[in-house]
């Protein structure tokens, strides 16, 4: 599984960090950081990070 | 540069006849990127907003809205209790609740039925050529998606918008004056809230916002007897009224703008288009607010901790440092803050945007030439705002 993030398209909301906090995170001056590669145990988590997305710019690549 | 106090442009918030997109916010806007008013400061640029929605030293701040009304009774306990007014973790568990059943995917599946709800609504009055717009289209449209996204019944929808409605008044200027109102609509929407929770549980889940609370109130830790009741209540009250009141203004602005419906109706694929730039311009919801968690300083201003920050969503979605002076429904624009932004991001938007899309794409398709019968009645334009009425007639349908 891989986890894509359009960085053109994220505006930093926060909502993935909020649905999966273990696969994404926001640095203190507000750069967002995630797990590109995560377990496959995670791949519920990361749907539901790029569902909660408001921008859509998250996608999971198999 | 630092700004003197007495150049600071003033606002006042809670005058009934103070207009969110009126000539003297927007030279405030010219002139300053926040101003004071009666309850801490108004952010007006597009970049300021964007930026300080997403500030992690600002949390949500409409908690304080009920005190700074001095308000009391069941809608300000419920409103300090809800999922918007929540931080952190308490937040952050409520949230990824409540995300499931308001996924993209999800709202994709009932896009026939909210196509279908349209028709059959446009199909009471189309060959009339005339309609009180509010109380034949957006006030059942609105309602009845909230139904059908709650497996409630759609009879029930009459009921369901006049509580909505009594209690959108705590959302506006008269919040005080309506005081009663407001909590009595409540009271009304919890009663009702409860029956409906009682009757599902003796029934077998289903996948619906309110099958999907029951599942995770089975422990308690996970959500809460109070938080059930809770969520029920936002889901029916924040779908209703907002959607009510945002899909009248969008009509309005295309009656001002009749070469942009006929092109809508020519090309129905620019509907979703035609939603964003209609919020763009006049979003229903004129302003969010952040509370400053500690002192900091942005753009050389001392915000002090504990000052209110009201977010001006039109003033930003017509900053002319970042868009054109052009209501055009064919152009992509960077996102508009009609939804809010950061942790309280509107959690309904997909719905919202999906609903309204189809009733504005088959609206157009059905109601040709609109214009305004009599002149519309409005909600005051600060706080939530819409049309109370908005009586149209139209080229009747064959």
């Amino acid at each position: 599984m891989k986890i894509c993030v359009d960085r053109n398209i994220c505006r930093r909301h926060g909502q993935c960090a909020i649905a999966a906090p273990d696969l994404f995170s926001f640095k203190a001056n507000g750069e967002m950081v995630y797990v590109e590669h995560p377990d496959e145990k995670y791949r519920n988590d990361a749907e539901d990070a790029a569902d909660a997305c408001p921008e859509q710019a998250i996608t999971i690549n198999d | 540069m630092n700004q003197l106090a007495a150049e600071v442009p003033y606002l006042n918030l809670s005058d009934p006849a103070f207009s969110t997109r009126s000539p003297a916010v927007h030279a405030a806007r010219d002139k300053s990127w926040y101003a004071k008013t009666p309850y801490g400061l108004a952010v007006l640029r597009y970049e300021d907003v964007g930026n300080l929605l997403k500030d992690r030293r600002l949390r949500q701040g409409s908690y304080a809205w009920p005190a700074h009304n001095k308000a009391s009774g069941s809608f300000a306990e419920w409103w300090l209790r809800m999922l918007f007014n929540q931080e952190g973790e308490t937040h952050a568990r409520l949230r990824r609740l409540a995300n499931p059943a308001f996924s993209p995917k999800l709202i994709a599946s009932l896009q026939p039925k909210f196509i279908a709800l349209a028709n059959d609504l446009i199909d009471q009055f189309g060959k009339r050529g005339t309609c009180d717009f509010m109380a034949e289209f957006s006030e059942p449209y609105a309602t009845r998606v909230i139904c059908i996204l709650l497996g409630l019944d759609q009879g029930e929808w009459r009921n369901l918008a006049d509580i909505a409605g009594d209690m959108g008044l705590a959302l506006g200027v008269n919040y005080r004056k309506e005081m009663e109102t407001i909590n009595a609509a409540t009271g009304r929407l919890f009663g009702y809230a409860r029956r409906v929770i009682a009757e599902r549980r003796t029934r077998p889940p289903g996948d619906d916002f309110i099958s999907l609370l029951l599942q995770a109130n089975e422990s308690k830790d996970k959500l809460s007897d109070q938080e059930l009741d809770d969520m029920v209540v936002l889901a029916v009250f924040g779908g209703i009224d907002t959607t009510r009141n945002q899909i009248g203004l969008a009509m309005s602005k295309f009656v001002e703008h009749p070469d942009q419906w006929a092109l809508l109706a020519e090309r129905p694929e620019l509907a979703r288009q035609a939603v964003e730039e209609v919020m763009r311009v006049r979003p229903t919801t004129t302003w969010v607010t952040r509370e400053a968690l500690e002192d900091f300083t942005y753009n050389d201003l001392m915000i002090t901790k504990g000052t209110t920050i009201h977010m001006f969503a039109e003033a930003a979605g017509t900053d002319p440092a970042a868009f054109p002076d052009e209501f055009d429904i064919t152009v992509k624009r960077p996102p508009h803050y009609g939804f809010g932004a950061g942790a309280h991001h509107c959690l309904g938007h997909f719905i919202a945007r999906g609903d309204m899309t189809e009733a504005l794409r088959i609206l157009a398709q059905r109601i040709r030439n609109p214009r305004y019968a009599s002149e519309p009645e409005w909600l005051p334009d600060s706080g939530n705002t819409g049309p109370v009425t908005l009586p149209l007639a139209f080229d009747p349908e064959a």
